[in-house]
């Protein structure tokens, strides 16, 4: 059989095995695990003319904050090798326009909102929390304790207790299940887990951006207008595989694998470190239709491994030492 | 008198696909003419809107580049065929796509952005400094009435008389002259260093088209570096003539997803907000600008 013949009948074998995409996120249930990043899907109304919306497993809209807040003064991306710098600095319009303007469009597609938040402070975190609890169409929260382009944020990101303390908080004064995303610019990052496991996180979505810097030597100056920035793109996934491994293995509750993910293969390496759904980012700007191209590809991947449903794969790493690498025709 | 506001324009018209190089002309020094087959993109592009596009399959370069419409091709009958970008060679995508051949695959996704919207004048101005001059050959042939974009296409209140100002680091780089005169555009240069036409500012010789022209009904559309573009909309607003100036920030998605190509723009009040040039322009009325 030729590869594409080979390729063709697992597909057809999948749509008559009707594969089980679906996973759960703690108290969140998704009808597959194929999400997009917060910041790198705008609103999702953008993308209407280009994406079927309805299919997603979930779209995370950009984070917002209590107050408007203007972001960063430009340039604000850069290009570095295969991957790319942001120092946006959560440009949004506040939770007030957000829920005006942004969520009910949000609310028309089927697949689940999770709303991104970040708060200065644990009251604030709280009081979003709060508002959007009561306001329709938010399937889940992700609590945004990792933006490097902000000063305050960041601490409930790479302080444990900080960390428990702000997730239980949320946690108790909402009824939607409660998402902890984490930085990986930390020591540790299965101590800051354990910490959100702690606080009754209902899932764990790892990673953020790695902080970096881009220099133009002949003009003596930072790239970015903010100097330093948070590093996505193909060049992080090795890292972000690394810490959902590591997470994975620390705690019991779900994890969301985030970071240079851009091909179904790619997807199905984080499935098998260890998360329950993943969130495509930069991928979203080299490419624009990479989700539903990724989602189409997703049941042929798992009938390849042999799987019936997606959460079958999950954390199906062994702990084996690596295999040689034999070519396929001596099998 | 004033621009009607520009409405954001979201990707919705867009199409993403991967098309194959038809040719690569080097047209002057460091540019090229490159066209790419898409009767699709083609039908719906308007002037003034851009594309993304990168290298087919490659990690690095990463993220796409913008590159406005230079024109749609048409095939000998008069359906839609391709596009056409010109490129100046900058860094690591631009030289990689300078060796493209034909039968090399992009990906692209288009029509982007606003455009330059379309009014009844008398006296068109186009004001261009270096690449700058892509999306004028587009919006002159609207202007002129000899051909129209978008589906449907759209018919566009003419104008009498279209006069561009170009200028560039020297001669060489002056691309595409000859098609501005084919086309009926009255052309001013300048370059740096004198080796054509105005030795000095582009702006210098916008001045002196705006002196020797004497209708009240006139508008000045703009496209260079931003230093450029803020001159003119100075003297625009000093002769208090409507000016639109096409801004050139640096864009990671071109689609509204990313929040990095921001300007200031101006709000009620004597406020500012960071808007996004991708879906709120690339085009703004010059004195919504706040440089
Ligand atoms: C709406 C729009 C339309 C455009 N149309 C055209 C066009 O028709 N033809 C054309 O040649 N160019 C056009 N440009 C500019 C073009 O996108 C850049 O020149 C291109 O991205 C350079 O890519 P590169 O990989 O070759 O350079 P890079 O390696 O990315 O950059 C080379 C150098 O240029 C700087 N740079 C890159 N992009 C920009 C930018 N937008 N503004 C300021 N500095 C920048 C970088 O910081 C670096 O110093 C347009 C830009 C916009 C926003
Ligand atoms: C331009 C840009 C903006 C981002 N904005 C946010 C944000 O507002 N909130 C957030 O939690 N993460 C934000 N991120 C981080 C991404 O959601 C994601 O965690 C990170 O980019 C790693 O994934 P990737 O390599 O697939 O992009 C942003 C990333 C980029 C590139
Ligand atoms: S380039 Fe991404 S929002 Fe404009």
């Amino acid at each position: 059989m030729t590869p594409e013949r080979a390729k063709e009948a697992v597909a057809n074998m999948c749509n008559e095995t009707g594969m089980d995409l679906s996973t759960q996120l703690g108290r969140l249930r998704l009808r597959n695990p194929i999400l997009v990043a917060s910041g790198t899907f705008g609103y999702a109304r953008e993308m209407k003319g280009l994406v079927d919306l309805n299919r997603l497993g979930a779209i995370v809209p950009k984070t917002i904050t209590q107050q408007p807040r203007l972001g960063n003064t430009p340039r604000r991306t850069v290009e570095t090798p295969a991957g790319m710098l942001n120092s946006i600095g959560l440009d949004n319009d506040g939770i007030d326009a957000f829920i005006l303007n942004h969520l009910p469009c949000l609310k028309q597609f089927e697949a689940a909102t999770i709303v991104s938040i970040a708060g200065r402070t644990e009251a604030e975190f709280i009081s979003m929390a709060q508002k959007l609890d009561q306001a329709e169409g938010v399937s889940a929260l992700e609590l945004n304790i990792s933006c490097p382009n902000v000063t305050g944020g960041v601490d409930f990101g790479t302080d444990p207790e900080a960390c428990r303390r702000v997730v239980q908080g949320v946690v108790r004064s909402c009824g939607v299940p409660v998402l902890a995303k984490l930085t990986p610019n930390v020591t540790d990052i299965a101590a800051i887990a354990q910490a959100a496991a702690a606080g009754g996180a209902d899932a764990i979505s790892v990673i953020n951006t790695l902080l970096g810097m881009a220099v133009n030597w002949r003009g003596r100056r930072p790239i970015l207008g903010n100097v330093m920035g948070g590093l996505s793109g193909p060049a992080i996934k090795p890292v972000a595989l690394r810490c959902v491994y590591q997470v994975a293995r620390a705690v019991d509750v779900p994890v969301v694998g985030i970071g240079g993910i851009s091909t179904i293969d790619d997807v199905m390496e984080f499935l098998v470190a260890g998360a329950s759904a993943i969130q495509l980012g930069t991928a979203n700007f080299s490419d624009p239709t990479v989700s539903t191209r990724i989602l189409d590809q997703l049941p042929a991947a798992l009938a390849e491994a042999g799987v019936s449903s997606a959460m079958e794969i999950v954390g199906t790493l062994e702990n084996k030492p690596p295999q040689p690498a034999v070519p396929d025709c001596c099998h | 008198m004033s621009n009607p506001p520009h409405s954001p324009h979201y990707a919705d018209q867009a199409i993403s696909c991967t098309v194959s190089v038809l040719e690569n002309l080097q047209i002057a020094r460091n540019t090229y003419r490159l066209r790419f087959e898409s009767p699709q993109m083609s039908r719906r592009f308007l002037p003034g809107q851009f594309l993304m596009l990168r290298l087919a399959g490659l990690q690095d370069p990463l993220l796409g580049r913008p590159l406005a419409l230079y024109d749609t091709v048409c095939k000998d009958d008069g359906t839609p065929r391709g596009i056409d970008v010109v490129y100046l060679v900058m860094g690591k995508m631009t030289s990689l796509l300078a060796e493209a051949s034909p039968g090399d695959k992009l990906s692209v996704w288009g029509p982007l952005g606003n455009g330059f919207y379309p009014q009844p004048v008398n006296h068109l101005i186009m004001v261009a400094g270096g690449v700058g001059y892509t999306p004028f050959p587009a919006v002159a042939r609207e202007h002129l009435g000899s051909r129209q974009y978008g589906q449907p296409a759209r018919t566009t209140p003419g104008a009498s008389r279209v006069s561009m100002c170009y200028g560039a680091r020297s001669a060489e780089f002056l691309a595409g002259i000859e098609n501005f005169s084919e086309i009926g555009v009255e052309l001013h240069l300048a370059t740096d260093n004198g080796s054509r036409g105005h030795h000095g500012l582009v702006t210098d010789v916008l001045e002196q088209v705006l002196e020797q022209s004497d209708s009240d009904s006139r508008r000045i559309l703009c496209c260079g570096p931003e230093p450029m573009m803020k001159r003119v909309a100075e003297i625009a607003e000093q002769q208090q003539i409507d000016c639109d100036v096409s801004l050139e920030t640096p864009m990671a998605c071109g689609i509204g997803i990313c929040f990095s190509c921001v300007a200031r723009v101006r709000e009620e009040a004597d406020g500012w907000d960071y808007k996004r040039t991708c879906v709120d322009g690339p085009v703004f009325d010059a004195r919504q600008i706040r440089w």
